[in-house]
């Protein structure tokens, strides 16, 4: 069993009383791709957005690679290795694709405000490489060379979520927290967005740990290594897909909405 | 191949990331300075001072650019940082127990110019610490205090009263010296006004598709993924008002050498409207939007003048008690700019640098032209 990469112990959080996260603890490990289910309002975005700093629990902890991040910002979380993709996308829509990826790249660049002004020397050559990292690795696996000079606010809503992942990936992240990726795709686009999710985990070169989470149970089931189920802020089930699958709490949880736990599409 | 051909056809990242891809391009960017330099021997010398307004409007206005258009960040207070550059840069000469040395090597103003730069990144970095906190509507309110506390307050009552002259610095001509040459006409602040220009426009251009354009593009774009993303986004806005407040207090201290004496009412509030004014008329994060709209502005305002100063001319003449009407259309100028930005806000929302993009586009793709009717 492979060491824990991230650790969420008792995190607690409300609005205005209202508890959307009720002391969920959960351990993810590293290389695994650990889903997060529930209905609507579970509160699986609330527990994204503590990961990655947009919120702050009123208790627990939370612990990556060994170290508290609790009280960091979501940028310093980034630095260490957290990226993320989101349910509602949020891209920079006046950007371009290619620049949407660069300013993924942002913290692996170092060029101060001298040196950029002036361009010539260490910015080109840096930003030469930030390119040739971006086509190489992230367009290239992606099949977006298509779109890659294009405004991002015209594209399709497709194209527009792999974009999300693609800037994403360019922090060369450990830990990636992917929100709904598949949610309001087409049929062969949610194949393509398995596949790739499939590929940053299992490929040598990424070997990114993914944090999902995902209504498609079809997708959910097969890509899992371990799935924990939240309802009503409160943690109700943790195993592998199986045994979540099994769990009584579970399919109480979703009665009413039986068939998005068998039926893939809906 | 003169033209930029159809699909990619660049062999090396670093071939297609340049600013000027193909030989045409750069023959127009050296018709352009020539241009440039050869202004004073074509035009008469009363248009040296327009040509040097509008590049002291394109130095001002740039760092608006940079706040409102790059950062959106919405500023109305940027003639404070203006002001603050020129009352530095002229105190610095005229009060500093220069050097003999560096007197004589014209280095005073020079020295000044940059410290006006520094000083003025500070003071807007001080006003813009509220952007750390609020934004839109709020923050347009902070950067107005900026300019009446600056300019009404701290200059005004405090940094006027210095030397007991109560009111202004006098820079009688020839005060200003740069290297080996005395800034005593309009051409020679002309020349000057070029170089600064073309200075500060390669820098911003050049820190516009750097990491640090990026992040001031995203924070304005989408501010909460630019944080998720690894954006210090307090850090980048602090920057932004740092780096816009240097190219103000270098567009005021270039301005002193125009101007024979420094007062606190060219710095007045309607200035940081004008250039606010004048980038949505060239057009909203452009770097080529600040220079049409500094020329479309500057050109409007001498028109009307000449057309204003005509026109009563030949009132007084035929019909002398008809005078009064002069002196109601000389106040054409600041109505002609407010409806010119109506104009824009509602017909052509992406300003000049828009149109002159299409009209590029039309001329590259001639014969198969298609401009892409509907805009
Ligand atoms: N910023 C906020 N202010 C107030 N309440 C919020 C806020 N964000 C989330 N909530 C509430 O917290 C609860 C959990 O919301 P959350 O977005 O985490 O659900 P979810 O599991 O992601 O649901 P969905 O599947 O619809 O995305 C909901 O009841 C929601 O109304
Ligand atoms: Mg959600």
């Amino acid at each position: 069993m492979s060491e824990v990469i991230l650790e969420a112990k008792n995190v607690y959080l409300s609005f205005h009383g209202v508890a959307a996260l009720v002391n969920v603890s959960f351990e993810v490990r590293k290389g695994e791709i650990f889903s997060i289910i529930g209905p609507n309002g579970a509160g699986k975005t609330c527990m994204m957005n503590c990961i990655n700093g947009l919120y702050r629990p009123q208790k627990g902890t939370l612990f990556f690679k060994g170290r508290e991040i609790t009280h960091l910002s979501p940028h310093r979380r980034a630095e260490l290795g957290i990226s993320r993709t989101f349910q509602k996308i949020e891209l920079f829509g006046g950007m371009t694709v290619l620049d949407n990826i660069r300013l993924g790249r942002h913290m692996h660049l170092k060029s101060g405000i001298i040196s950029s002004s002036i361009y010539w020397g260490k910015t080109q050559r840096e930003e030469i490489r930030a390119r040739r990292f971006i086509e190489e690795e992230i367009i290239d696996l992606l099949e977006i060379e298509a779109v890659r000079n294009e405004v991002t606010g015209m594209l399709p809503y497709g194209l527009q979520k792999r974009i999300e992942l693609a800037r994403a990936l360019a922090l060369q992240p450990e830990v990636i927290l992917l929100d709904e990726p598949l949610a309001g795709l087409n049929l062969e686009e949610v194949e393509d967005m398995a596949r790739f999710i499939l590929d940053i985990n299992e490929d040598e070169r990424w070997k990114v740990t993914c944090v999902l989470v995902e209504h498609d149970m079809g997708v959910v089931m097969d890509l899992s290594d371990r799935v924990m189920t939240l309802n009503f802020g409160v943690k109700i089930a943790e195993g592998t897909p199986e045994e979540v699958q099994e769990d009584p709490e579970v399919i109480k949880a979703y009665l009413g909405e039986v068939e998005d736990l068998y039926v893939s599409r809906r | 191949m003169s033209y930029l051909p159809c699909g990619s056809y660049f062999d090396s990242y670093r071939e297609e990331q340049k600013w000027w891809r193909t030989p045409f391009i750069k023959g127009k960017m050296v018709l352009m300075v020539v241009l440039a330099l050869a202004l004073p021997y074509l035009v008469s010398g009363e248009w040296m001072s327009v040509a040097y307004t509008i590049n002291y409007y394109i130095l001002a206005a740039l760092g608006v650019q940079l706040l409102i258009g790059y950062c959106g960040q919405i500023t109305l207070g940027h003639a404070a940082f203006v002001a603050v550059g020129a009352y530095c840069s002229s105190m610095m000469v005229l009060f500093l127990p220069w050097p003999q040395p560096i007197v004589d090597a014209g280095l005073a103003y020079p020295i000044s110019l940059i410290c006006a730069g520094l000083l003025a990144g500070i003071w807007s970095v001080l006003f813009g610490l509220p952007s750390a906190r609020v934004k839109g509507f709020y923050l347009i309110m902070t950067t107005m205090a900026a300019q009446w506390v600056t300019v009404p307050l701290v200059i005004t009552q405090y940094v006027s009263q210095i030397g007991g002259r109560g009111h202004y610095f006098s820079l009688p001509p020839g005060t200003i010296k740069v290297g080996p040459w005395l800034i005593d006409s309009d051409t020679k602040i002309y020349y000057l006004s070029v170089f600064l220009v073309a200075l500060c426009l390669l820098a911003m251009g050049n820190i516009a598709r750097s990491r640090l354009g990026r992040a001031w593009v995203a924070i304005r774009d989408n501010d909460i993924a630019a944080e998720t993303m690894g954006v210090n986004i307090v850090w980048y806005k602090l920057l932004a008002f740092f780096v816009a407040g240097f190219f103000g207090g270098v567009a005021g201290a270039f301005y002193i050498t125009a101007l024979s004496f420094v007062s606190p009412e060219h710095y007045e509030w309607f200035f940081s409207l004008l250039w606010v004014g004048i980038i949505l008329i060239g057009g909203v994060g452009s770097i080529q939007g600040i220079v049409f709209g500094s020329i479309f502005v500057v050109m409007v305002f001498k028109l009307l003048e000449m057309g204003v100063l005509g026109l009563s001319g030949v009132l007084m003449e035929s019909y002398p008690h008809l005078g009064w009407v002069t002196t109601k259309i000389i106040f054409f100028k600041e109505a002609a700019f407010g409806m010119a930005i109506i104009f824009f806000l509602m017909y052509e929302p992406n300003g000049l640098a828009y149109r002159y993009w299409q009209l590029k586009n039309y001329f590259n793709l001639w014969p198969f032209s298609y401009t892409g009717k509907g805009h």
